[in-house]
C-alpha cells in the first residue's frame, strides 16, 4: 500500500512540476505577447548567449503579404498574431486579427474587426495599435476605434466595444495608435473619451468598464505597466498628464506634461524614474518618482522621438533622435554616439544587442553599449516603409514593413 | 616705463600675428576644402549638371531628377509620400507645386524658401569664389560633430542669411551643414549630412545626403551625374497654368468697336478705340482700354486664374468712377462666361441684379466681349454693351 502511494506520490510530483514547467514555458509574462515585448520596454529576456552574433545570419523562414498595418507581430504559443486590413476600394475595407503558424506563416485564422482606417496624408491605411493576448483571447484596438476580443483558438468575436460611441472618444487624426495591455483581468488602456474616461480599465472577460479616470483626447502612445516601490503602477500619457494609477484605479501620482501628445511610448528606468520623448521641444524629460511624487530631473533636446520609441539598457537610453540612431546618458542626456541612414527606423533589445530595422527594412545588429556605434552586421530583411519595430520570440525575429510580415531565425 | 611698453608691444604683436595666422586658417582650410572637391579648372567649364537619383522622404522612396546652372538656377522634380512635387527657381525667384502641401499648381517661393533654393541651387561648394560672391566667413573653430574632428565655419550671404558648415578636418570635405529651411512655408533650423563623395570627370560630389529639419527626414542617393546638357530656360520660370493658356489669345494689341444695347433693341455703336491686352505675370493678363460711354471710360482689366478655386476671375477698374468690379467663372464649350461676385453677400438687391461678362466668338485675331445685366437673379439676361475686338496687324 505504501508502496502505492510512493508511486502515486512521485507520479503526482512530476505531473505538477510538468505542469509548472509547461505553465512557465508558455507564460505570457515572458513571451512577446504584447506591444514592446514581455514588459513592454523593448526588451527580450531570452538568454541567447550562446549564439554568436558576429557570425550568426538571420535564416529567412517565411516572408508573406498580409495587407496594411502598422500593428506589431506579437507571439503566443507557437502562434503569430497581428492586425491587418484589405481594402476593397478606394474609400473602404475592413480590418482584422489574424493568427499564423509560427515556423511557415501560415494563416491559421482572421477575425474582421472593423471597417478600414483610410488614412488620407499617405502614411498608410490599416490597424496602428498592437492587440495583446492571454490565454484564451487576443485584444485588439482598430485604427476607427473598435476595441475587441476575439478568441485566440478559432478567432471568434467574444465582444467588442466603439469607443466613440460608447465614451465620445474622437478618433486621432492619424487613427488610434495605443496598445492596450493586460493586469490580472482587466484590460488596460487608454480611450480619450468624455466624462473623465481618458484611461480606462475593461473586465477582459466581457468589456464591461471597471475605472475610469482623468481627461483628454486619445493620442498615440501606449500604457506601461511599472513597478516603483513594491507598488505596481499602471502608467499613462497624453497631452495632458503623466499619470499612475493602482489596478484599481486610483491615482498615485500625476505630472503636468510639457509636450502635447507624444507618439513614443513612456520608458521605466528602474527603480524609480520615467523618460518622455517627443519631437519638439523640450525633446526629452526624465521624471523621478519618490514617495508618490514626480519631480523632473532633466530635460533636453538630444533625443526626439517621432513614432519609434526608445529603450532603456544599463544607464543608457538608445533610441531614434528624429531620425538618426542614437545612444544619450540616462543621467545627464549627453550624446555617446550617434547613426545616420536608418532613417525614422526602430529598435529592441535582446541579449544586450540592439536589434536595429531601418525605415526601409534593413535589420541591423548592434552593441549595445554607449562607447561608439558598433554594429555586429545587417540583412536587408525585409523591402519598402518599414515603420513597425521588430518583434523577438524564441530565437525568431518578426518584422513587418506596411503590408508584408517576415519571420527570421537565429538558430 | 619702458618695460611696460615693450610689454604692450609685445601684446599687440602677438595680437596681430595671432589674427593674421587665424586669417590664414580659415583661408587655408577653404582653400584645401576646394582643393578636395576637384579640378577648379573643370568646375569652372560646366555650365549645368543633371542629376538623377533616389529620393526618401517620409519612409518612402522613388525617382529623384534635378537640374542645375551655373547661374545658379535650379529645377528638380521629386515625391512626397504619393504626390509628385515639382519645384524651380532661376536664381532670384522660385515656384513649386506641391500636391503634398495641397497646392497641385503653381505658387510662388516666399523669402524664406528663396534662401532654401539659393541653397538647393549652390552649383559647387559655396565657398568657392565666396568673396566674389559677397560672402563672409568666419572660422568658429576645431569642434568634434558624432566623433570626426571637423572645422566649423560660418558663412554668411549677402541676404543676411548664414549657415555654419562642418568640414573634415582630415578630408576638408564637408560633413555637416546647420541652415535655414523651410517647411510648409515656414522658416526652421536644418541639419544637412554629406557622404559618399565620388570623383566624376575629376571633381568631387557628395552623392548621399541627408537633411532633417523639424521631424522631417530627407535622404537623397545621387546615381548618376551629367553636365553641360542643353538647358531650357523656360524650366525655371513660372509655368502658366493651362487654364490661362486659354486666354492667352488675349495678349495683344486690338482695335474694339464699342456698342451699347439701345431701347429699340438693338446694338448702337458708340465708339472705336483700342486696347492693349499683356501678360503682366505667369497667371495674370492686364488690359487696359479708354472708350467714350457718354464719359470717358478708362478701364483696367485683369485677368487670372484661382487653381485653388477653380475658377477664373476678372476684376474690372473703371477709372471713371474709381470703383471695381469683381466677375467670377469658366468656359463653358466656346464661350467664357463670368458672374459678377459681390463682397458684400448679405446685400439682398446686390444678389438680385448683376453683370455678366461673356467672350465669345473667339477666333485668335477677334473676339467679342459682352456685358449682360440680370434683375431677377439670373433668371432673364438683357444685353448692355458689345465690345468687338480685332487684333491690330501693326505695331503703334
Amino acid at each position: 500500500m505504501m508502496k502505492i502511494l510512493n508511486h502515486l506520490w512521485m507520479i503526482t510530483s512530476v505531473i505538477f512540476i510538468y505542469t509548472l514547467t509547461g505553465l512557465s514555458q508558455n507564460s505570457n509574462s515572458e513571451s512577446w505577447s504584447q506591444f514592446r515585448g514581455p514588459h513592454g520596454d523593448g526588451v527580450s529576456t531570452e538568454d541567447l548567449s550562446q549564439i554568436n552574433w558576429a557570425e550568426t545570419q538571420p535564416t529567412r523562414l517565411w516572408k508573406k503579404e498580409i495587407g496594411p498595418a502598422f500593428s506589431e507581430l506579437i507571439v503566443s504559443e507557437g502562434v503569430v498574431f497581428t492586425m491587418a486590413s484589405e481594402q476593397t476600394d478606394s474609400i473602404s475595407g475592413f480590418e482584422f486579427v489574424a493568427a499564423y503558424e509560427e515556423d511557415t506563416g501560415d494563416e491559421l485564422w482572421r477575425s474582421n474587426v472593423d471597417s478600414i482606417f483610410i488614412e488620407i496624408d499617405g502614411w498608410g491605411h490599416g490597424s496602428r495599435s498592437t492587440p495583446t493576448v492571454d490565454e484564451l483571447n487576443i485584444y485588439s484596438l482598430s485604427a476607427n476605434g473598435k476595441l475587441t476580443a476575439n478568441s485566440k483558438k478559432d478567432g471568434n468575436r467574444i465582444w467588442q466595444l466603439d469607443l466613440v460611441k460608447a465614451f465620445g472618444s474622437t478618433c486621432p487624426r492619424w487613427g488610434y495608435s495605443s496598445s492596450p495591455i493586460l493586469v490580472d483581468n482587466q484590460l488596460i488602456m487608454e480611450v480619450g473619451g468624455t466624462d473623465s474616461s481618458a484611461f480606462m480599465s475593461f473586465d477582459k472577460t466581457n468589456g464591461n468598464t471597471i475605472w475610469a479616470s482623468a481627461n483628454g483626447n486619445a493620442s498615440y502612445n501606449s500604457p506601461l505597466l511599472v513597478t516603483i516601490d513594491g507598488q505596481e503602477q499602471i502608467i499613462f500619457a497624453n497631452g495632458q498628464k503623466l499619470v499612475a494609477y493602482t489596478s484599481q484605479g486610483d491615482t498615485l501620482w500625476s505630472y503636468t506634461m510639457p509636450f502635447g501628445n507624444i507618439i513614443a511610448s513612456p520608458v521605466f528606468i528602474g527603480p524609480n524614474k520615467i523618460f518622455l520623448s517627443g519631437i519638439r521641444n523640450p525633446g526629452f524629460i526624465i521624471v523621478q518618482i519618490e514617495e508618490n511624487k514626480a519631480t523632473e530631473l532633466i530635460h533636453g533636446n538630444s533625443m526626439k522621438n517621432d513614432f519609434s520609441s526608445c529603450l532603456y539598457y544599463n544607464g543608457y537610453i538608445y533610441g531614434f533622435h528624429v531620425a538618426s540612431l542614437r545612444c544619450i546618458s540616462a543621467e545627464t542626456g549627453k550624446v555617446k554616439w550617434t547613426k545616420r541612414g536608418f532613417g525614422k527606423g526602430s529598435l529592441i533589445l535582446v541579449d544586450n544587442k540592439l536589434l536595429v530595422l531601418s525605415d526601409q527594412g534593413k535589420l541591423a545588429v548592434v552593441e549595445a553599449t554607449p562607447d561608439s556605434y558598433i554594429e555586429n552586421g545587417s540583412i536587408q530583411s525585409i523591402s519598402g516603409k518599414s515603420w513597425t519595430a521588430p518583434s523577438f520570440q524564441d530565437g525568431k525575429i518578426y518584422v513587418r514593413n506596411l503590408t508584408e510580415a517576415a519571420c527570421y531565425t537565429l538558430k | 616705463m619702458k618695460s611696460v611698453r615693450r610689454l604692450i608691444f609685445v601684446i599687440l604683436s602677438l595680437f596681430c600675428i595671432s589674427s593674421i595666422m587665424h586669417a590664414q586658417d580659415i583661408d587655408e582650410i577653404i582653400a584645401k576644402h576646394i582643393d578636395a572637391h576637384g579640378d577648379t579648372d573643370k568646375w569652372d567649364a560646366i555650365q549645368s549638371m543633371e542629376i538623377r537619383g533616389r529620393f526618401i522622404a517620409f519612409s518612402e522612396e522613388d525617382d529623384f531628377y534635378a537640374l542645375k546652372t551655373n547661374s545658379g538656377a535650379y529645377y528638380s522634380e521629386l515625391h512626397l509620400g504619393k504626390h509628385k512635387v515639382t519645384e524651380a527657381f532661376n536664381g532670384t525667384s522660385g515656384w513649386t507645386i506641391d500636391p503634398w502641401h495641397d497646392f497641385s499648381f503653381p505658387r510662388a517661393l516666399n523669402k524664406t524658401e528663396v534662401n532654401v533654393f539659393n541653397q538647393k541651387a549652390e552649383f559647387f561648394t559655396p565657398f568657392y569664389k565666396w568673396e566674389e560672391r559677397g560672402f563672409t566667413v568666419e572660422l568658429l573653430g576645431k569642434q568634434t560633430v558624432d566623433g570626426i574632428d571637423v572645422f566649423a565655419i560660418k558663412l554668411s550671404r549677402p541676404n543676411g542669411k548664414s549657415e555654419t558648415w562642418f568640414l573634415d578636418a582630415n578630408t576638408y570635405l564637408e560633413y555637416k551643414c546647420e541652415s535655414e529651411w523651410a517647411d510648409f512655408g515656414y522658416g526652421g533650423p536644418a541639419e544637412s549630412y554629406f557622404d559618399d563623395f565620388r570623383t566624376v570627370n575629376g571633381i568631387v560630389i557628395p552623392f548621399f545626403i541627408e537633411r532633417t529639419f523639424y521631424q522631417r527626414n530627407r535622404m537623397l542617393q545621387i546615381e548618376d551625374i551629367k553636365f553641360n546638357i542643353e538647358v531650357d530656360e523656360e524650366l525655371f520660370e513660372f509655368p502658366r497654368s493651362a487654364e490661362m493658356k486659354k486666354l492667352a489669345f488675349l495678349e495683344g494689341e486690338w482695335d474694339v468697336k464699342v456698342d451699347v444695347w439701345s431701347r429699340r433693341g438693338s446694338w448702337y455703336r458708340l465708339d472705336s478705340t483700342f486696347s492693349i491686352i499683356l501678360w503682366e505675370s505667369t497667371n495674370r493678363l492686364l488690359e487696359k482700354i479708354i472708350y467714350d460711354r457718354i464719359y470717358v471710360q478708362s478701364k483696367w482689366i485683369n485677368y487670372s486664374y484661382i487653381s485653388s478655386e477653380k475658377k477664373y476671375k476678372i476684376i474690372v477698374y473703371n477709372g471713371f468712377s474709381s470703383d471695381f468690379e469683381l466677375f467670377e467663372g469658366n468656359f463653358n464649350d466656346s464661350t467664357f462666361i463670368a458672374d459678377q461676385v459681390f463682397i458684400n453677400r448679405e446685400d439682398s438687391t446686390q444678389q438680385n441684379a448683376f453683370s455678366r461678362i461673356i467672350l465669345r466668338d473667339m477666333e485668335g485675331d477677334s473676339f467679342v466681349f459682352e456685358v449682360k445685366t440680370t434683375r431677377d437673379a439670373g433668371a432673364n439676361w438683357r444685353p448692355q454693351d458689345k465690345f468687338t475686338y480685332i487684333r491690330r496687324k501693326e505695331l503703334f
